[in-house]
């Protein structure tokens, strides 16, 4: 039996599923601005709420909390490396010493907040994509990138397929190390990734022989993927457009805002409230009315 | 052979679904032709079956009859192929889309898109067919295909069934008047196969869809054939009728031939049966005053069933538990494929004892790859337990899989690589490159890589456990792996192997274990299991219907004593 990976794209009868691409590529769209370019720890922090509500609303609560898991450990992650790497700040909280390639460890309260707000970006990213992954039909990407352009449909469809199979392989191959006798030669993640390349090759190959069976090199340009309206298109235009207008409102307006060094300082006024509201309640857009639907 | 016609030679040319003419194909590199001199021509609305042991051409003449040779394989072709009269040298396998569909060994390579509606929906996209033309064409093939239910599904989470469903639909979708596949019943289980067969056997007649199958399990599908092409080192061996090619295989080539012309042909009774109901006609014209010629009845003129009781037929009781080498209670494994948890294994209680030669087998999802997994350790049960006692050495489906090096001798070395490599009976050069080997060779030398080191000196551990290793198997191949299972078996281990090949079951089992939704429905000797059934039961058992009779050389046995 196989396992689904929690961001597999599942079909459902929710709003994101339903709506078309280009509206719900805005929406999520301005979450993943806001993500990337802010700096307001408050901002960021209602931003990656609102992705993961927009997430639950759709029924793709299994794969916010996937990518919150895995955002979670990235976040840690930067949040010590920042603090063990980043001599600058005023507030010393801890003295290291002298550590080998790094020097003299000053581990301070700037750092750990600058290292946060990365932290932040890395969660907030993390689960917009993992909301867009587990929601977003990627026939519907590879059309509407294939009447532009053929070649770089044909790669991402390649590259769709082969990401299933590769993870698979990758699976199965693994799982035959674990196998292995204690006596015969231990199988490393090297050999595995050579192994699973070269397999991937031929993957490659069966796939691209299957496209062009089903008549992709002759079809040209001439095939028209006519886009598919939903009703719900309008709450994700007009929501998306909104909030990517405040996106690049506190992309323009909202440095500084916040600052890490040499000491922290945030002067907060109602702009980054508001952000925060809209960001949040942005995030109810994908809850039907009555009730959200099937999570699970 | 092949009927001849007064046609012009270019009218008929471009009524024929595929003509080769002296075709020859050598792949890039290699050192020999894949395919030699063929010539071949199949009318629009024949059912072809395509024989031959592995490596024998089969996949490259499909291959070069859907265009994919050369245009996407490379390689140096001479002669000329033409489908419905259009040459594949000039045209590409997009281009002959319309008039060929092809459906590869392994299904997983030829899904492209997310769901099954947005699969069968894209070679029309490509031809440029309107929505409606679309829509109506994805409903029809999924109804005639029995997959309506799986149109909204998304790819990856069907079974290998139903992807092979999905694969032949699509090939269908744009109503090809040829449609070519490679054995499409290789990873189906006796059930799905049949009705996979006859599937096609229908589309064949009701849309008058011209097939050519591929497979090496000819019992399987030479009754629904009209014609059987054999192929032989890159060559045509073999053209002409399923009767004919039975009696050619019997002098010839008798890894070719079925189980049922094997077992007429030793008890010296003509003409050879093309499948079960040919073989019990043929019986029943023999023998007119018996009602069901071979049926166990006492009123019958022939010999008392000496099968029924013989050894390893009895059904199994509950063990002492006592040496045992797998020892299962109580065992439930929940597996979540995604969409929720399931029960994969349901309260599983099974024994094996040291030497026992077990078949595991059931329908495709009915658990046996799990219970084997489970044993090895690779999944936990949520209840109940699971024991190896004396060590488990598990091969997995593709013994590929195994084989991550260059060098056998970077894979396995030392003297308890040397002592796997003596188990399975394999004795190589350490500086080959595993690629280079013969798909039984790789199979034992991955044996042997999962082998070293579980053997106390040359003993075995007690459990040896294969996973489906008969897939794409010619029946010289599978009788190397029941040389293997024999000699491991003989050498004190267990050996415990999934199938869906019953034939292979018959040749290599003393016990059946038959599992069904992950449950033992079925624990026994294997004459017990294998005989008196439709699906589970050898063709030698299906033809003679007595109980415990299951072999060839006892069918060959049973029909002299009633001659």
């Amino acid at each position: 039996m196989k396992k689904l990976s929690p961001i597999a794209y599942v079909p459902r009868r929710e709003t994101v599923q339903s709506a078309s691409l280009a509206p719900v590529a805005l929406y999520l769209g301005s979450y993943l601005l806001v993500s990337f370019f802010s700096s307001d720890p408050l901002v960021l922090i209602a931003a990656t709420a609102g992705a993961a509500l927009a997430g639950y609303g759709c029924g793709a609560g299994k794969a916010v909390r996937f990518s919150l898991r895995l955002g979670a450990f990235l976040a840690v992650s930067m949040v010590i490396i920042n603090a063990l790497v980043t001599g600058r700040g005023a507030t010393v909280l801890a003295r290291l010493g002298d550590w080998p390639l790094l020097g003299q460890v000053d581990v301070t309260a700037e750092a750990i907040a600058a290292g946060g707000v990365i932290a932040l970006r890395v969660l907030g990213t993390m689960v917009v994509i993992g909301v867009w992954s587990a929601c977003v039909d990627p026939d519907r990407i590879l059309q509407a990138v294939h009447g532009v352009a053929r070649r770089s449909a044909l790669t991402a469809t390649l590259i769709s397929r082969l990401v299933p199979l590769a993870a698979t392989d990758y699976a199965r191959i693994g799982e035959a190390a674990e196998l292995r006798g204690p006596a015969a030669s231990p199988v490393g993640r090297g050999a595995m990734a050579h192994r699973l390349l070269a397999g991937s090759l031929d993957r490659a190959v069966d796939v691209a022989a299957t496209l062009e069976l089903r008549g992709y090199g002759i079809s040209g340009g001439s095939v028209r993927f006519r886009p598919v309206s939903s009703r719900f298109d309008r709450r994700f235009w007009i929501t998306g457009s909104i909030l990517t207008l405040i996106a690049l409102f506190e992309l323009l307006a909202g440095s500084g805002r916040f600052e890490t060094y040499p000491e922290i300082s945030y002067s907060m006024g109602v702009e980054a409230p508001l952000a925060a509201v809209a960001f949040l309640s942005g995030g109810f857009v994908t809850w039907r009315r009555g009730g959200r639907g099937n999570q699970r | 052979m092949n009927p001849t016609t007064a046609q012009p030679a270019t009218d008929r040319r471009s009524s024929l679904a595929l003509e080769f003419e002296g075709l020859g194909y050598r792949y890039s590199g290699a050192d020999t032709m894949a395919l030699e001199d063929v010539y071949l021509a199949i009318e629009p609305g024949e059912f072809i079956v395509l024989a031959g042991g592995s490596g024998s051409g089969k996949t490259s003449l499909l291959r070069a009859g859907c265009g994919l040779i050369p245009h996407f394989h490379g390689g140096e072709i001479s002669g000329s192929a033409r489908i419905g009269g259009r040459s594949t040298l000039e045209s590409g396998p997009g281009e002959l889309a319309d008039l060929v569909g092809y459906v590869a060994q392994d299904p997983e390579t030829q899904i492209v898109s997310t769901t099954v509606a947005a699969e069968l929906d894209l070679p029309l996209r490509f031809r440029g067919d309107h929505p409606a033309e679309r829509a109506r064409a994805v409903e029809e093939v999924a109804l005639a295909l029995g997959i309506p239910h799986l149109l909204p599904r998304t790819v990856v989470t069907l079974s290998g069934g139903e992807l092979q469903r999905v694969a032949l639909a699509v090939a269908l979708v744009t109503r090809p008047p040829l449609i070519l596949l490679d054995e499409p019943t290789s990873q189906l289980d006796p059930v799905s196969g049949d009705e996979l067969i006859w599937l096609l056997r229908r589309l064949n007649e009701e849309w008058g869809v011209a097939v050519v199958l591929a497979e090496h399990r000819l019992e399987r599908c030479l009754a629904a054939a009209d014609r059987v092409i054999a192929m032989d080192g890159g060559r045509i061996g073999f053209d002409g009728a399923p009767r004919e090619f039975l009696a050619w295989a019997v002098a010839r080539k008798p890894e070719l031939a079925t189980p049922s012309a094997l077992m007429f042909a030793g008890a010296g009774i003509e003409p050879l049966p093309v499948g079960v109901r040919d073989a019990r006609q043929i019986l029943r014209n023999r023998h007119p005053q018996a009602e069901t010629p071979h049926a166990e009845s006492s009123g019958s003129d022939h010999p008392p069933n000496r099968w029924a009781n013989a050894p390893g037929t009895g059904v199994r009781g509950p063990g002492s538990g006592e040496g045992t080498v797998l020892e299962a209670k109580r065992l439930w494994v929940e597996l979540d494929p995604g969409d929720g948890p399931v029960d994969v294994l349901r309260g599983i209680d099974l024994e094996v004892l040291p030497g026992e030669k077990v078949a595991l087998m059931g329908r495709n999802g009915a658990g046996k790859s799990t219970l084997l997994r489970a044993a090895a350790g690779l999944v936990e049960p949520v209840s109940g337990k699971v024991g190896t006692p004396g060590g488990i050495a598990l091969l997995t489906q593709n013994p590929g899989d195994f084989l991550v090096r260059e060098r056998i001798g970077d894979e396995i070395s030392g003297p308890a690589g040397e002592a796997a490599l003596r188990a399975v009976g394999l004795d190589i050069s350490p500086d080959r490159d595993p690629r280079d080997l013969s798909g039984g060779e790789r199979q034992r030398l991955a044996l042997a890589i999962a082998l070293a080191g579980r053997m106390e000196g040359e003993a075995l551990p007690g459990l040896v456990c294969l996973d489906e290793p008969t897939r794409g198997m010619d029946r010289g191949l599978k009788g190397h792996l029941t040389e293997l299972a024999e000699r491991l078996a003989g050498q004190g281990a267990a050996v415990v192997i999934s199938t869906h090949d019953v034939e292979f079951a018959v040749s290599f089992a003393d016990r059946v274990i038959l599992l069904g939704d992950g449950e033992v429905i079925a624990d026994a000797g294997m004459p017990t299991v294998l005989s008196g059934g439709w699906y589970f039961a050898s063709e030698p058992a299906r033809v003679l219907d007595r109980s415990g009779l299951v072999s060839i050389s006892q069918g060959v046995e049973f029909l002299e004593a009633g001659e």
